[in-house]
């Protein structure tokens, strides 16, 4: 599907992440999907009001590990043992225990990768347009302000929202539109 | 109040005046971006000045190696190791400071290294690139570096697996390629937050394209959290297992004076020391000249000097443990090497120098006068990377000049080509370290707000109001 949705997101600030925080649990008690908050370090109990499942970052790092481990292992043993296999004073052609150096760092290494393009891939970076950039005051969301966003409102339904979010104590609210994937 | 809770004796776990509390978020990111956003003044252009120039000396240093051969370096038979593999060791170790302070002390939580982990990643990185250098240069041609990879070659031919130089060179590119991921996965949020405190329209594309589009959104920072726990965990047996594997170098031969079962550890405590000595060597001026001593307080030193003495301790006994097994094997060639060679033999005033700023100096920081003096501590942390220089410059050229054989001794002195290029990663040191000083936040933004709350949080808790006084 390469097609692109006009979508609209309704962004409100609030004074601080407590506040944040209260507001979003109210907000998804209230039935809203797929909310977001912004701030400039991670909110506490942040995860727990949005409702996100567990991480799977520590699962994708496991199985980069894993991978790591098993490709060092093969590829000592089957260039040293089988394909060049080098005869030092008689020593084992397959030496495992001189195998664990480099086993133990590209496992690390792998895991590392992992680790990181797990968490570029699940969060869909880089992404250099979002919609909710179109807003100015939004830039404050990495600095120091506290946002929610709730998407897919337009029109009578937006207002709506706009009135909820401000009787849960946002400082402002506005709309964003713009093109999403 | 607050006047009682600052002098009162703080519990060691649950710390609260790491940053002046008089902050909030935006007055932080006045604090903390400042000094990206400000033109650096005179000082900088100097100091700039001075490491490009030492940049130079590398430059001159490298090209003549490469046009002449290394013959043109100090190190011949016997001795075949010298500067270029202690700058290695010595670089290598300068850089553990920053993976020791950013992940060993996550996993711990000492919330204390938030202030001071961007910068001594920075350092790590930095040394770790001076280290390369060095191993790359010392093969001659290093054009053919990439023979030491396990690439298919139409040779047929594959890397030896069991030379502990190869572990080498999986450990080192390995520590680079993970600190470099872990440093910049951390910059991430800070990058974003200099984009959009950015003034002109260039800065904030620039700061855009790094940033990611990081927009600081709950979904993603869920992720974010265990992903750099994560990297942290991964960094902590990483840092131990590279000074373990670089001490491998020297442990598995039989060279008296290398072939010691207390090289691994003892290996990784003077990486740990010299590494915290660096962080002392740099931070202290640049606290001061970026203004940053609301958030690199008094007690950040103080405890950098701590860990300065405990791992300056496992130094010395790491010593005393090299000379009592020579003693206890009555190897009569470890006991020439530890009794006569090493206090008495040429390189003595080396030696001797090693155990002045290695051994007797971390002891001033028993005394919490020399600990929280700023004048002292910046000297003795010279002192202390001097120190550690000289004990690989003892280990590596001591056991090789003079080993079993009288008839095949040597004394190896530096040419002016290796002096050249150590005081020219110097400069690739410090210049890639003013670069960073000018372009990212040297202390992480979003990390000391979230600990600048968590403390609000805390001091509630406690009944305490940090704001009390003000």
């Amino acid at each position: 599907m390469e097609a692109t949705v006009l979508s609209s997101w309704v962004l409100a600030e609030f004074a601080t992440p407590d506040s944040l925080v209260d507001a979003t649990r109210q907000m998804r008690e209230k039935g809203f999907q797929g909310m977001d908050t912004y701030s400039p370090y991670p909110l506490h109990g942040g995860s727990e009001a949005l409702g996100l499942p567990p991480s799977r970052v520590p699962f994708i790092a496991l199985c980069g590990g894993l991978t790591g481990l098993v490709t060092a292992l093969a590829m000592q043993t089957w260039m040293n043992t089988i394909d060049y296999p080098l005869n030092i004073g008689g020593r084992p052609l397959l030496s495992l225990p001189a195998w664990v150096p480099i086993t133990f760092e590209l496992s690390v290494l792998f895991a590392a990768f992992g680790i990181f393009f797990g968490l570029l891939g699940l969060s869909r970076l880089p992404q250099p347009y979002h919609p909710v950039f179109e807003s100015d005051a939004f830039r404050s969301a990495s600095t120091h302000g506290y946002w929610l966003s709730v998407p897919q409102a337009t029109g009578q339904d937006a207002n709506a929202v706009m009135d909820q979010l401000k009787s849960l104590g946002a400082t402002q609210v506005t709309l964003v539109t713009g093109e999403n994937e | 109040m607050a006047q009682t809770a600052i002098t009162a004796p703080l519990d060691p776990l649950e710390p609260r005046h790491l940053v002046a509390p008089h902050h909030d978020d935006a007055s932080l990111n006045e604090t903390l971006l400042d000094h990206v956003w400000r033109k650096p003044g005179k000082g900088w252009f100097m100091l700039f000045g001075m490491t490009l120039s030492a940049l130079g000396l590398l430059v001159i240093g490298v090209t003549y190696t490469l046009a002449r051969g290394i013959g043109v370096w100090g190190n011949n038979q016997p001795v075949g190791w010298a500067f270029d593999i202690i700058n290695f060791v010595w670089w290598v170790g300068i850089g553990h400071a920053g993976t020791l302070i950013s992940a060993i002390l996550l996993l711990f939580q000492q919330k204390w290294r938030t202030s001071i982990n961007r910068f001594a990643e920075a350092m790590t990185l930095f040394a770790v690139m001076c280290a390369g250098l060095f191993p790359l240069l010392h093969t001659g041609r290093p054009w053919f570096a990439f023979w030491l990879f396990p690439y298919p070659s139409t040779l047929g031919a594959w890397p030896q697996f069991r030379s502990p130089l190869v572990w080498d060179v999986f450990a080192i590119s390995t520590y680079l390629t993970v600190s470099a991921l872990f440093w910049f996965v951390g910059l991430i949020p800070d990058l974003a937050a200099l984009r959009d405190s950015s003034k002109t329209k260039a800065q904030r594309v620039i700061y855009g394209l790094f940033a990611l589009g990081w927009r600081g959104s709950g979904r993603h920072w869920h992720n974010y959290k265990i992903a750099y726990l994560l990297l942290a965990g991964l960094s902590t047996p990483l840092v131990v297992s590279v000074h373990t594997i670089v001490s491998f170098d020297f442990a598995v031969s039989l060279l008296p004076g290398w072939h010691a079962t207390i090289f691994p550890p003892y290996f990784v405590a003077g990486a740990v020391f010299s590494g915290f000595a660096m962080v002392i060597t740099l931070i202290v001026p640049a606290r001061k000249y970026l203004g940053l001593r609301d958030v690199i307080t008094d007690r950040h030193l103080e405890n950098m000097n701590k860990v300065i003495l405990a791992t300056g301790l496992i130094v010395s006994y790491g010593y005393m443990m090299e000379h009592f097994i020579a003693w206890y094997s009555q190897n009569q060639y470890e006991l020439w090497t530890f009794y006569v060679n090493r206090a008495t033999g040429p390189y003595a005033g080396v030696y001797w120098l090693m155990i002045a700023c290695n051994v007797i100096t971390p002891n001033i920081f028993w005394f919490r006068k020399c600990r929280t003096s700023i004048p002292i501590m910046w000297v003795a942390s010279i002192m202390v990377n001097i120190g550690m220089w000289c004990e690989r410059f003892i280990i590596i050229v001591t056991s090789l000049s003079q080993d079993f054989l009288p008839s095949s001794w040597g004394i190896y002195a530096p040419t002016w080509v290796d002096w050249s290029i150590y005081i020219g990663t110097l400069g690739l040191f410090g210049t890639l370290f003013l670069l960073f000083l000018k372009f990212v936040p040297a202390v992480a933004v979003s990390e000391v707000k979230e600990l600048q709350l968590e403390l609000k949080h805390a001091a509630a808790h406690n009944g305490h109001d940090t704001h009390g006084a003000h």
